[in-house]
């Protein structure tokens, strides 16, 4: 049995939490809080392996809001799997924080990762409106490129947005003009975020993000770096040309 | 029980209502130990008793909570307060009204009605004192029209238990 009491501290959306006694560390009021939230996985893990023989499959795929099967499924950082709809209410409208409703980890949408199964990629989820409520487009999916090809002439391939169907387009020479364009943005999007620490700062340094962050993934990308990485954009920008350079170069051989 | 009426009667929407019906199937399988829910109709009340843990200052004690669901449950958190006679302890007031954070600011809509269960009676069992919150009196007061605990603002009051 956990016992537990009610500890103050200072926490930015509440004034007291639970801390358990048996770990009298009122100085790490977070640890505590994880701790408790272990006994209710505990407690679920055996609620759930009685029914269907132990298996419990579909649970795995279940919105953490809603309990149901996830609709345009998005996935935290920490792991924990929500409809895109409930995540962003819960974030947005009812709690105005940026914790996981599961663990309490920080949540930076820019990081969310959206599931695309089997035959949806070609749906936008804007198409399903949400009654009430604007909610906007998933943010999409980060693609890093794919593994360099044996085939000399189709060395690269990058993808646009995170669709699959789109990854495997190959740059020819005639393709390449429209291409370059394209490509930049999505090599920015994958090395800035391979630099970066997680963001683990005050929380008002990535609010004002918010209204761009919805719409579509290079736009947000693309005023977060300028304002957050310009170490980082000197050292890429001196990269890509180089290697804008060595594409012209393959091209013209 | 006048906390209650105050609560919000709206029915509940549909997202709430599947998500109850999912609860009470789960808990109907496998209910959280020491606790009993009263079979009712009503999926927005739910009642559900409380029995005090073994080799605790509660053992062999029943108490009743009454546990009422917002229209956008699970956004919002449920209402929950002790029927009367509410158990004797430093977190929980005279009235039903029960101190706990997860109840008001620290709700998460990833917790549920049996993650509140286990919660509430972990803060019944870490008690060693039986007795009412030191402003009790002035609290019950001013709740007196019925207001919904939801409605105060709660304040941390004593870490020593
Ligand atoms: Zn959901
Ligand atoms: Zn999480």
């Amino acid at each position: 049995m956990m016992l537990l009491k009610l500890v103050q501290f200072t926490y930015p959306n509440s004034v007291y939490h639970f801390v358990s006694v048996d770990s009298l560390s009122l100085t790490n009021p977070k640890f505590n809080f994880n701790s408790i939230h272990f006994t209710f996985k505990v407690r679920a893990r055996e609620s759930s392996s009685p029914r269907d023989g132990g298996s419990n499959d579909a649970g795995d795929f279940e919105c953490n809001i809603c309990f149901e099967l996830a609709e345009d499924p998005i996935v935290t950082l920490c792991g924990h799997l929500f409809c895109w709809p409930c995540l962003y209410k819960w974030l947005h409208i009812h709690s105005h924080s940026h914790e996981c409703p599961v663990c309490k980890a920080l949540i930076q949408e820019e990081k969310l990762i959206p599931l695309y199964g089997r035959g949806k990629t070609q749906t936008d989820p804007r198409s399903k409106p949400i009654p009430d409520l604007e909610i906007p487009h998933r943010p999409a999916g980060q693609r890093p490129a794919t593994a360099p090809a044996p085939d000399t002439n189709n060395f690269l391939n990058f993808g646009f947005g995170g669709f699959a169907p789109m990854a495997s387009a190959r740059f020819g020479n005639f393709a390449v003009s429209s291409g370059i364009g394209g490509l930049f943005p999505s090599l920015l999007d994958m090395n800035v975020h391979g630099f970066h620490n997680p963001l683990y700062g005050p929380r008002h340094a990535y609010g004002p993000r918010f209204s761009s962050r919805f719409h579509g993934g290079h736009h947000g990308h693309e005023i977060f770096h300028s304002r957050r990485g310009h170490q980082e954009n000197n050292l890429l920008k001196t990269f890509l040309l180089m290697f804008a350079i060595f594409l012209v170069l393959v091209m013209i051989l | 029980m006048t906390a209650s009426s105050v609560s919000s009667r709206k029915v509940l929407s549909k997202i709430a209502t599947n998500r109850l019906q999912k609860e009470l199937t789960e808990w109907q399988i496998n209910p959280p130990s020491g606790f009993t829910h009263k079979v009712t109709d009503n999926l927005q009340r739910w009642v559900i008793e409380v029995n005090g843990a073994q080799g605790t200052i509660y053992a062999n004690e029943k108490y009743q909570l009454q546990v009422d669901f917002p229209e956008n449950y699970p956004m919002e958190a449920p209402q929950v307060i002790f029927l009367p006679p509410a158990p004797l302890h430093p977190h929980i007031y005279s009235n039903g009204h029960i101190c706990l954070d997860i109840l008001y600011d620290s709700w998460s809509p990833a917790m549920t009605v049996g993650s509140i269960c286990i919660s509430i009676l972990s803060m019944l069992s870490s008690s060693t004192v039986k007795e009412r919150p030191e402003d009790n009196d002035r609290y019950v007061k001013n709740c007196r029209n019925g207001r919904s605990p939801k409605e105060t603002r709660w304040w941390f009051h004593d870490d020593k238990v």
